[in-house]
């Protein structure tokens, strides 16, 4: 029997801010089980980041409770338990692609460091690029070395937030794919927020369908697809049906309305 | 490209050159004829007996460009450079008063806006402080530091480079408050998903981040801190220095030491910006920044 990794119960967050509270998350509960591939779909506003850096100990709930590693999320960054993949890459301009890869490790004091940063630059099919400098690099090639320095520690869980959100669909699709190959090799456990309804269908085991106001979860879908998959399994019948179930699950949270 | 470029720049920068060098000797005819129309009329007027006088009078009221040429010559040149009467000895000295006001004030003003940026109570309450000491005018405050320091028994220097760090601490703080904020949030967030110390988020990222900022205020406070060096000079009665120079050249009427001393000064400030700027580059070419 899989552990749960990720535990939320009654889990609500509320930013008061100046024109009164903003309910982001309200009653969510969730369980993330080791080794799943989870991804939060949904529109802007429905609090998928918030409860992705709730995941993470980057913003405090409210109320309920959430556990992540069997610890609170806190302790559980200061044990640093996972691997934050973010919007844009924020590699440090002034590193070059291998240090980036390191800061993680230096951070942290950890030993081996060359071979960890080779490792995980194999992983992400970037070696040869060690020495360059992140403006040398293509969107897509920033973020795949953003994805080698969040794997660097060896997190068991890697935080993903809208990774591939700013690149085009075909560099998103090979990302995707590679990114599979990665979980399948790695077993980790993946949680990764998303807006597209192809890209969540692809990747997961678990789609967490999320609605705005108040940021609350419509619908929970165990995929079942093959955990080997290639961009084809998207003309299959069993994937349209999961996707058709999202967009339900979208449609009936208001997700459609202005 | 750098030869094209050099070369873009040559012709506007030699055109101001010359018709400010025009513009000078014009300026030069009216100016001394307090001093030479006596002699011009001696001599019988006309063109050529005016240019001859308004420009090679031994001690004029503004000398003509070629004069101050001369005269740097003389003394930059042609004397050894211990000698009290060259003015490489006087630069050195001011020089090195300078380049420890600037190192003092540069450490001072990096201090400071760690203080603030890491303890939030010190922005309130070193801040005004810090701009009202800019808002005291230094010739005003400049004699009493001198004395009140010289009492103390510190080496002159020290004393000297006080007034070049009071200047300079000023825009390193401030640029350096700005340049360690500078890292966007993603950034900040992710040395906080590793759990990392804050001197480790200082030293790997608020400092290197910081640096583009850094290098715009040392070019500032690197030449404030020359001006504060020969303020420094003026109060205390020095003999030696370029401060001294400006303070002897005007008891005495010797407009050639105060313009030559001025022209030296300016070529100082304008090699230590310059020198600044090389460094920068340098730092630019390991940090990998696209040029």
């Amino acid at each position: 029997m899989a552990e749960n990794v990720i535990t939320a119960r009654d889990l609500d967050l509320t930013f008061q801010t100046n024109d009164g509270p903003v309910f982001a998350l309200s009653k969510i509960n969730l369980d993330v089980v080791e080794g799943e591939f989870v991804s939060f779909i949904g529109p802007s506003g429905c609090g998928k980041t918030t409860l992705l850096r709730a995941i993470a100990d980057l913003e405090k709930s409210s109320s309920g409770t959430l556990i992540v590693n069997g610890m609170t999320p806190e302790r559980a960054r200061l044990a640093r338990a996972y691997g934050y993949v973010f919007q844009a890459p924020a590699l440090y301009p002034w590193r070059t692609v291998e240090r980036n890869v390191g800061l993680p490790l230096e951070i942290m004091g950890l030993d081996n460091q060359a071979a960890r940063i080779q490792r995980n630059l194999d992983l992400v099919n970037l070696t040869g690029f060690e020495k360059k400098f992140p403006w040398q690099l293509s969107g897509g090639m920033q973020q795949r070395v953003s994805i080698a320095r969040a794997l660097a520690f060896d997190p068991k869980l890697l935080l993903m937030d809208e990774p591939f959100g700013a690149l085009d669909e075909i560099v998103r699709d090979k990302l995707n794919q590679q990114l599979l190959e990665l979980w399948d090799r790695t077993a980790k456990t993946v949680v990764f927020v998303t807006h597209s309804i192809p890209e969540a269908v692809f990747l997961s085991t678990k789609i967490v369908v999320m609605s705005p106001r108040p940021g609350r979860i419509i619908d929970i879908i165990e995929t079942n697809l093959p955990r080997k998959r290639s961009l084809d399994i998207r003309e299959t019948p069993e994937f349209l049906k999961i996707a058709q179930r999202v967009r339900e699950g979208l449609k009936a949270g208001h997700s459609y309305e202005d | 490209m750098r030869i094209d470029a050099a070369r873009g720049h040559a012709v506007p920068v030699a055109v101001v050159c010359l018709v400010i060098l025009v513009l000078w000797y014009l300026a030069a005819i009216p100016m001394n004829a307090v001093v030479t129309q006596p002699k011009i009329d001696a001599a019988g007027g006309g063109l050529y007996n005016t240019l001859l006088f308004s420009w090679n009078h031994e001690r004029p009221v503004l000398p003509a460009p070629h004069q101050v040429a001369q005269e740097i010559w003389k003394t930059v040149f042609m004397v050894a450079p211990w000698k009290v009467k060259s003015l490489v000895y006087h630069l050195w000295i001011t020089l090195s008063s300078t380049l420890v006001g600037f190192v003092l004030g540069t450490l001072l003003g990096i201090s400071l806006a760690i203080g603030i940026v890491h303890v939030g109570s010190l922005e309130k309450s070193l801040m005004p402080w810090i701009i009202a000491s800019q808002t005291i005018p230094i010739l005003a405050i400049a004699p009493m530091l001198i004395v009140v320091l010289g009492k103390t028994g510190l080496p002159d220097i020290f004393t000297k480079a006080s007034i070049s760090t009071y200047l300079c601490f000023f825009p390193v703080a401030i640029g350096m408050v700005k340049g360690l904020r500078s890292p966007d949030k993603l950034q900040l967030d992710l040395m906080r998903t590793y759990n990392a110390s804050a001197a480790q988020v200082l030293w790997k990222l608020r400092f290197p981040a910081a640096m583009p900022f850094l290098f715009a205020s040392l070019k500032v406070s690197v030449a404030i801190a020359l001006t504060g060096a020969i303020v420094a000079e003026l109060p205390t009665g020095a003999v030696s220095g370029i401060g001294a120079r400006l303070l002897q050249g005007s008891y005495y009427g010797q407009t050639l030491q105060i313009w030559a001393a001025l022209f030296v000064a300016a070529f100082a400030a304008a090699t230590l910006v310059w020198l600044l700027g090389a460094f920068e580059r340098m730092s630019w070419k390991r940090m990998g920044v696209k040029t």
